[in-house]
């Protein structure tokens, strides 16, 4: 975790098993569709090696071998009527894989499966249903509630209808900013009071200025901190460095062109327990006349 | 005194992901809590309490998440905020020393004087339960409460109806837990709607939710208002949708009022800024300098950081009332044409992150204040609404049944599922499937430890569900965290379910889950069971 403090409180006896990978499969052939957006759907699959047995067993391992592996997609109407499909060909060992539609407003289900080369289909697991959303307006007027064609139009354009994809592509951005402060709380690692965001953003406005007589002189240096045991015996480099009382240290160092590399070892006071941090900075300075 | 030619609707959305761990003795992500607490719902609070002092009648919409009224009601996270708090004024007070005779000596008396009062409201006014002063302005009549998805679960992203029906069902119990009456609104995580999801709105008496305006516009049959009436879904329930155009005015980065130079500069924090000895107290136990939330300068223009100039809390004040006073007169302009165009009084939806209001933009509870009472006293066409008086007044409204649709960039689910988060619903969607499976088997058991077992499924299950999970994978911000979040809920989830399934159930460590991730003590458990779904 990005904790600021690595100390566990000791008051449990539970082995701490948690944070490893979750499992690639859950052992079911199964699969699931979601939808994304008006042209745009998502599957994802588990075929278990059984199933794949039982069907070479049916078919002989020669057929399976020289099968297509697809994915159907078939249309559906209202009444669960099959209205058409297409395949996409894919290997089962994708276990996901995201489906374009040439139409909005649909609806749609999926199956796994192969086309013999006699060009039979066989399904392996069919998927849930999905209705995709329309992405435009509908054709259906209401008639208790009629708006003639040109003020639709107009009532349109009031209510914002320029502004969807672009309008809430602005809001998210704007929300994502919420967090990339926080970001910038939490990974600012310079003292200079300079984030790598608001930086970034200066170091555009001045690409874009032009300014004559104008001088600038800089130079950079690196500050390393950071904490440890207060009785650890903390190695920077091949330097033995004092702690403070609390247990923090901070360095600072020249920073030239070129590469620097700074290890850091921090050795428990018993010397049963080590731990290490190294870090690999690279400075290039370049002039724009 | 009906001649106002239309309504304002003004909604602000208050949630943070369930953050707590009391397995550490301090923890950095804690802090959005904190700095929110200071920020935005307690200066909220400040206002609603100053203007109906001096009578001013105002109306907004806010959502309370479930998350958010849990960590409000948490006593841990309330013991740890206190000692935030308790920081802050340690640290204005020596500010006030160390700023005298410097252009940032009033600011440093504002700071100072704020935090003083967020402790007073916290704790004379509340007794640290700060629920209570929501509630207080909801039984006034000024404030409507919604409640939201129990841990802004993402909907459309679900596949088992089981499991919206539980994210609606945990919310109003929850709901009705800390506000003693049964949520009229919610407000879906993300305004994210999947058509027929309003049926399970509509089963606990939820009159009204909020959409994106595409959700209505590109509804069937054709919106005869726009965005600027609601409908009803083909359950009754109504759908109000925002709009674009106020949206814009505050957001946007060119136009948005939050940019303007007299306001303060975020990124220059004293945590940055000072000595580290002296600032190093008030740091995480790691002593890693980060923001601390004071701040002295404004935002200046485009300049770099060392170049920005003290900050002046009266001059970024009256930008507020400027802005609020430009806010006001758009609305009406707006709403006077609307009136004449549509024929009818319209009623525009301004939806936005209350965590906008303060944290991101510091004058933003300023801003609303000012705004509120301009609105109250120097005009008179447009008034404010909550939803349901709107209904009240209106009750004929048209039948449209929305379309799929997300506040969320591109307007739909991209967002909760693209390549860097797709990963997360194969084992979301199998945990779902087990915790039915659980609740159908298990429905009558009277076993208590199974009993207390299939609680802690279910809290476990609802806190991988929270859309900020994906949401962070997908701006790369806090991403270890979001994932490590995301895994660690379903595997205990996983461990648990096993142990029912095995007849095996290992007290030491449900008790450590339950101690962890404590969200819902009242957690139904049987939300999840098909059963729900024949009513």
């Amino acid at each position: 975790m990005s904790s600021s403090s690595s100390k566990k409180l000791e008051n449990q006896n539970i082995p701490d098993n948690e944070y490893k990978t979750l499992p690639e499969g859950y052992g079911e052939t199964e699969a699931v569709l979601l939808p994304r957006d008006p042209y745009w759907m998502y599957i994802y699959w588990e075929i278990t090696e059984n199933s794949v047995k039982n069907l070479i067993s049916s078919i002989g391992i020669e057929t399976y071998s020289s099968a297509k592996k697809v994915i159907r997609v078939y249309e559906i109407s209202e009444k669960d009527e099959f209205l058409g499909f297409f395949d996409i060909p894919v290997i089962f060992e994708a276990r996901n894989w995201y489906i374009n539609v040439k139409e909005c407003g649909k609806t749609y289900l999926c199956e796994i499966g192969i086309i013999t080369p006699d060009g039979r289909f066989i399904g392996i697991v069919k998927t849930n249903k999905v209705s995709l959303p329309r992405a435009g307006v509908s054709d259906i007027i209401d008639e208790k509630w009629m708006i003639v064609n040109h003020e639709f139009e107009k009532l349109l354009e009031i209510s914002g209808v320029d502004y969807i994809g672009k309008g809430s592509a602005e809001i998210a951005k704007s929300l994502a900013q919420r967090w990339e402060m926080l970001k910038s709380v939490f990974s600012r690692v310079s003292s200079f009071g300079i984030s790598s965001f608001s930086s970034h953003e200066i170091l555009k406005e001045k690409e874009k200025e032009k300014v004559k007589n104008f001088w600038l002189v800089a130079d950079c240096e690196v500050v390393v901190y950071g904490a440890t045991e207060p009785n650890a015996t903390l190695i920077v480099g091949d330097r033995k460095i004092n702690l403070n009382p609390d247990g923090t240290f901070a360095l600072r160092y020249a920073l030239g062109d070129g590469n620097i590399v700074i290890p850091i070892r921090a050795v428990s006071q018993d010397g049963t327990m080590k731990r290490g941090i190294t870090f690999k900075i690279s400075r290039e300075t370049t002039k724009d006349e | 005194m009906n001649n106002e030619k239309g309504y304002l609707c003004l909604v602000l959305h208050a949630h943070l992901p369930y953050v707590r761990h009391p397995e550490y003795p301090d923890f950095l992500e804690e802090d959005w809590f904190f700095e929110a607490m200071c920020e935005t719902y307690i200066p909220l609070l400040d206002i609603y309490e100053r203007l109906t002092n001096e009578g001013v009648d105002f109306r907004i919409t806010m959502s309370l998440t479930p998350p958010l009224c849990n960590m409000m009601s948490d006593p841990l996270l309330n013991e740890r905020f206190k000692n935030y708090l308790y920081k802050r004024i340690e640290l204005c007070e020596k500010e006030i020393f160390r700023t005298k005779n410097t252009p940032f000596y009033k600011t440093a008396q504002m700071y100072l004087s704020r935090f003083l009062r967020i402790r007073e409201i916290y704790e004379d006014y509340y007794k640290g339960y700060i629920i209570n002063g929501f509630k207080k302005f909801q039984e006034l009549g000024k404030l409507e409460i919604i409640t939201c998805c129990a841990t802004h679960g993402f909907l459309p992203l679900q596949i088992r109806k089981e499991a919206v029906n539980a994210q609606i069902k945990i919310a109003t119990d929850d709901y009705r837990e800390k506000f003693g009456r049964s949520p009229r609104g919610i407000w879906l995580a993300e305004c994210a709607y999947n058509p027929g999801d309003d049926h399970f709105l509509k089963d606990y008496g939820i009159r009204f939710f909020f959409l994106e305006t595409h959700g209505i516009l590109y509804g069937t049959p054709r919106p005869r208002y726009g965005v600027y009436a609601p409908v009803y879904c083909p359950s009754g329930v109504a759908a109000f949708a925002r709009d674009m155009e106020s949206a814009h005015q505050v957001w946007s980065a060119e136009m948005g009022y939050p940019g303007d130079y007299r306001y303060r500069e975020f990124y220059r924090d004293v945590g940055y800024d000072l000595d580290y000895d002296y600032i190093k107290p008030y740091l995480h136990l790691d002593g890693v300098r980060r923001n601390v939330g004071i701040k002295y300068y404004k935002i200046t223009g485009r300049v770099p950081l060392s170049e920005k100039q003290p900050y002046e809390p009266d001059e970024a004040k009256e930008i507020a009332a400027i802005h609020a006073g430009n806010f006001m007169f758009n609305r009406e302009r707006q709403i006077e044409y609307l009136e004449s165009f549509l024929g009818r009084k319209p009623v525009v939806v301004s939806m936005y992150d209350a965590e906008l209001f303060g944290h991101w933009w510091f004058e933003g509870p300023w801003f609303l204040e000012y705004l509120f009472k301009k609105i109250h006293y120097d005009q008179k066409t447009i008034k404010m609404i909550t939803p349901i008086e709107y209904l009240n007044i209106y009750p004929d409204n048209q039948v449209v049944q929305p379309i799929m649709s997300s506040w969320g960039d591109k307007g739909y689910n991209e967002v909760w599922l693209n390549g860097s988060n797709d990963w997360i619903y194969r084992h979301l969607h199998k945990a779902t499937q087990r915790m039915i499976d659980l609740a159908n088997k298990f429905y009558h058991t009277t076993d208590p430890l199974i009993i207390r077992t299939l609680k802690q499924c279910a809290r476990e299950l609802v806190l991988a569900t929270s859309s900020d999970w994906p949401f962070l994978m997908t701006v790369g911000t806090a991403k270890t965290y979001s994932t490590r979040r995301f895994i660690t809920h379903i595997q205990r989830f996983t461990k648990l379910w096993e142990s029912i399934e095995a007849g095996k159930i290992d007290e030491a460590f449900l008790s450590d889950c339950e101690w962890k991730d404590n969200i819902f003590k009242n957690m139904d458990w049987k939300a999840f069971a098909s059963f729900n779904l024949k009513k």
